[in-house]
Order: C-alpha cells, then sequence, then structure tokens
C-alpha cells in the first residue's frame, strides 16, 4: 500500500516539479526506467516471497539502472547503434515479465 | 524489519514514478521542440522551391539573353564584313593593294638618235610632264589604277622631275618608262592630244612610244598614306 502511494507521490511530484532532461539524455532516463520497473517488481515479488533485503533492494535498484545506462553508453560510444540498448530493454523485459510471473502467482496461488 | 522494507520499496517506487514521468514529459517537450523545427524546415523548403523558381526564370531569361546576343553579334558579323568590303573598297581607292585588270601597258623610252641638235637636245628625251600627260591621258581614258615604273600612283603621288631625273613618289626613275593602267580604254587613249603628239615625235625624235592592252598588275602604293594635316570637311558642310 506504502509502495502504491510512494508511486503517486513521485508521479504527482514530477508532475510538479516538471524537471526537464537534455534530448540527448533522454535515452538513458528510457533505460533507468526500464531497470526501475524491473527493480520495482523484483522487489515486490522478494517482499511477498518473504525474502525482501532492503540493502540488497535498493542497491540493485540503483546498480540495475546504472549498468543499464551504462551499457546503453557503451553501445553508443562503441556505435553500435541501438542494438545493445535493444538487448539491455529486451533483457530487462524478459526480468520483468518474469518478475509479474512471480508475483501473480503469490497474490492468486498457483 | 516489515516496515523498513515498506518504507524501502515505497522509496524505490516514488524514484520510478518520478522517473517515469520525467521520462514521458521530455519525450513530449522533445516532440513539442521538434514542432517548430519542423515549421521552420516547411517554411525553408517553400523558400528555397520559390527559390530556385525565381533561378528558373532567371535561367530562362539569361538563355533569352544570349540567344539575343547571339543574334547580334551575327549582325554585327554581317556589319564587320560590310565593313570590311567598305575598307577593301576604300584601300582599292586609296592604292594600298595591289590590283589586276584589263588595262593598257605604255612604255615611252628615250630616243636612241644620238643628239644631233644642239639646239633642243630635251626634244630627244622623255620628260615629267609627258609622263604627266600621258597619265592624265590614261585616267581620261577610264584608268582607275595607275603605276609607272611599279610605283603606285595616289591622290598624293607628285610627278617631277630632278634634274634630268624623273621622280616618281618621291622615287627616281630609269628610262625606259612603264606606264600599267587598269580599266584605260585602248581606242578612248588612242584619241588623246598626248598620244597624237607622241606619234608625231616618234617620227621626229625617235621617242618611243608603244601602247598595249592586255591584262595589267598594279602595285600596291608602299609610302605612307596617313594624311596628318588635312581633314574631311563634313559631308553637309561644303562652302
Amino acid at each position: 500500500m506504502l509502495a502504491l502511494f510512494g508511486l503517486i507521490f513521485g508521479a504527482l511530484l514530477a508532475i510538479l516539479l516538471r524537471p526537464t532532461v537534455p534530448q540527448d539524455l533522454s535515452r538513458y532516463v528510457a533505460m533507468a526506467v526500464v531497470a526501475a520497473i524491473d527493480s520495482a517488481l523484483g522487489g515486490v515479488r522478494a517482499h511477498l516471497e518473504r525474502t525482501f533485503n532492503d540493502r540488497v533492494f535498493v542497491i540493485a535498484f540503483v546498480l540495475n539502472a546504472a549498468v543499464a545506462i551504462f551499457l546503453v553508453w557503451i553501445g553508443d560510444q562503441l556505435a553500435t547503434g541501438d542494438a545493445l540498448a535493444t538487448g539491455v530493454v529486451v533483457v530487462f523485459g524478459v526480468r520483468i515479465f518474469q518478475n509479474l510471473a512471480a508475483v501473480r502467482r503469490r497474490v492468486f496461488g498457483g | 524489519m516489515h516496515r523498513r522494507a515498506s518504507l524501502a520499496l515505497a522509496g524505490v517506487f516514488v524514484v520510478l514514478g518520478f522517473l517515469v514521468v520525467t521520462s514521458a514529459q521530455t519525450t513530449r517537450v522533445g516532440l513539442k521542440a521538434a514542432e517548430p523545427r519542423k515549421a521552420q524546415l516547411i517554411s525553408l523548403i517553400q523558400q528555397r522551391r520559390s527559390q530556385v523558381a525565381d533561378l528558373d526564370q532567371a535561367v530562362r531569361q539569361l538563355r533569352s539573353d544570349t540567344v539575343a546576343a547571339q543574334h547580334e553579334a551575327t549582325e554585327q558579323g554581317q556589319q564587320d564584313k560590310e565593313e570590311a568590303r567598305r575598307v577593301q573598297q576604300l584601300s582599292e581607292l586609296a592604292g594600298t593593294t595591289a590590283l589586276k585588270g584589263r588595262g593598257l601597258v605604255v612604255k615611252l623610252s628615250d630616243s636612241d638618235k644620238a643628239t644631233s641638235s644642239v639646239q633642243n637636245p630635251g626634244a630627244y628625251r622623255i620628260h615629267d610632264t609627258d609622263i604627266q600627260l600621258v597619265v592624265n591621258a590614261l585616267f581620261d581614258a577610264g584608268a582607275e589604277a595607275v603605276s609607272v615604273n611599279g610605283s603606285r600612283l595616289v591622290a598624293t603621288t607628285p610627278i617631277r622631275a630632278a634634274g634630268g631625273t624623273i621622280v616618281v613618289n618621291f622615287r627616281p626613275l630609269t628610262p625606259p618608262y612603264t606606264v600599267n593602267a587598269i580599266g584605260a580604254d585602248k581606242n578612248a587613249f588612242q584619241k588623246s592630244d598626248i598620244v597624237k603628239r607622241f606619234g608625231r615625235w616618234e617620227k621626229l625624235f625617235g621617242l618611243g612610244f608603244k601602247v598595249k592592252a592586255q591584262t595589267v598588275t598594279v602595285p600596291s602604293y608602299t609610302g605612307r598614306v596617313a594624311i596628318s594635316t588635312a581633314q574631311p570637311v563634313g559631308t553637309g558642310g561644303s562652302p
């Protein structure tokens, strides 16, 4: 419940503050969002599985986002185009669905 | 423990929500920023298109100008040709070109008789006045170009004597004297006084005088043709 309030609070904060990100960096922010969604769902899953460790969770959240951004940045530097960024998105996408499936199983049983 | 975990989760979700909205907003701002640029590009394209149309028009204009200029140049060429022909005619008249045509050759020579008459030795020689009279008669007979011993007669040519020597165009001549005259009619020339007189003198003093109708060549005048003092009087302003 608190998590849901946090989500809404963060969204409201962003709407009110209207932070702007330079166009060049918008791709990295998007990638961080994908990583963050994965981490959040992972956190929810761990919470439901009672294996939640707040330190691991926060570190994982920051680290996932950081590595995702780093990979995209490396991809840009190596001129692989969007290949590496696509790879990162795919990996996080798969993980998101896996975490979502685990949460679903935990909540609805199965 | 549970409470801390919830707080951490909530904190992460705050960040997550913040990031999502920020990213979405950034994308929207980027799209919005692209819009005036798009309009700018469209107006730029339209502007360039009208510029291209203007340039096309200019090219067409220049093409037609070129054609007109070529026409003009051709006409100019025609004028030049006419001008060249005029120059040719004038130079023929002025004597700066060699000419060829049917005419007369008059040969005059001093008498080969011994000058027995001491009282009038000049009667056995051809004088400058003889040449003058012959040339005048030739012109009277329709001569268009005349040369004496290869010296072309022009408007400023003097025929005079320096001592016993005949000088034409300031060039001393050596006898015999050959006068070439293009266009002179033999019959008309034969009727002239000087020819009649020479007929008598031929017998009296033994002066050589032969007239022959043939194709003759008159060389070009080699002296200076430029006139420095004389100026043409305006065509309408003759006194």
